[in-house]
């Protein structure tokens, strides 16, 4: 098995740096009405996207797939960002 | 130029009003079967469609000895909590631009982020849309006369797909759009 290849502390702090400037604009954009009128799982996956904009794990706790999800996440106004 | 798209790309790509300029920029974008399987929305399974037809977007033939780079790849850098979405469809397209020498075309923040440290993949170059838009500029493919036109553009791009841009990167290339206009 291969080794870690670890990125350097000065690069994980502008990642930190950016990731809050990132859920804070997630949280900001959302639709909360929409969100709070979903089913639970649905609801669940909106919730764990705006704090981690983490498409792939919103979709499998959504149960659906990655375009199905993003479709849910455009109706919620949740922008994505890089 | 060679590019490779993964679906995040596409899936928000294929919802912009001017999507289908994506292909005068590439002389072919290349897709793994992987990610050609994740696309189910109607938007993004006819825009990948109608450039499949067209020859502008071609199937990779993937082999073992990519298969190992991926493998080595995941080992190192997969179960990293501080890279986000790092899932296997999306590494199969990092490790096909570095293998190709195309551009990483990608929205997931994980393989930006890889590129951005490792010591294999960082000769990797990767765009989001925003440089797309950058060098749809460059290419005379989307004409600008001002930096206002450029974000003009950007700003369609926003409102079609509900993504937005870091305001790190949006200073980058609004910068070099500046420069490129000065000349």
């Amino acid at each position: 098995m291969a080794g870690k290849v670890r990125p350097p502390p000065e690069l994980v702090e502008c990642w930190e740096r950016e990731d809050e400037e990132f859920r804070e604009l997630r949280r900001r954009s959302a639709d909360w009405k929409f969100i709070e009128e979903q089913e639970p799982r649905v609801r669940l996956a909106l919730l764990a996207y705006i704090e981690t904009g983490d498409r792939y794990l919103a979709a499998r706790i959504a149960g659906v797939t990655l375009g199905e999800f993003d479709e849910l996440r455009v109706k919620a106004g949740i922008v994505c960002i890089t | 130029m060679l590019g490779v798209a993964d679906a995040c790309f596409l899936i928000d790509w294929a919802r912009f009003r001017r999507r289908e300029l994506l292909a005068s920029l590439f002389e072919a974008i290349l897709i793994h079967e992987e990610v050609l399987a994740q696309l189910r929305s109607p938007s993004a399974i006819d825009f990948a469609s109608r450039l499949l037809a067209r020859g502008a977007l071609r199937l990779y033939p993937w082999s073992a000895a990519e298969e190992e780079l991926f493998i080595k790849l995941r080992d190192e850098v997969a179960l990293d909590p501080r890279i986000p979405s790092l899932e296997r469809p999306d590494l199969l397209c990092l490790v096909i631009a570095y293998r190709a020498g195309a551009s990483l075309l990608t929205e997931n923040l994980g393989v930006l982020r890889v590129v951005q440290f490792h010591p294999t993949f960082s000769r990797v170059t990767a765009w989001t849309a925003l440089e797309v838009l950058e060098h749809l500029v460059y290419g005379g493919l989307a004409e600008v006369r001002s930096v206002e036109d450029f974000l003009g553009i950007v700003s369609e791009y926003c409102e079609d797909t509900k993504h937005v841009f870091s305001s790190r990167r949006m200073r980058e290339v609004v910068e070099r759009v500046r420069t490129w206009l000065a000349k």
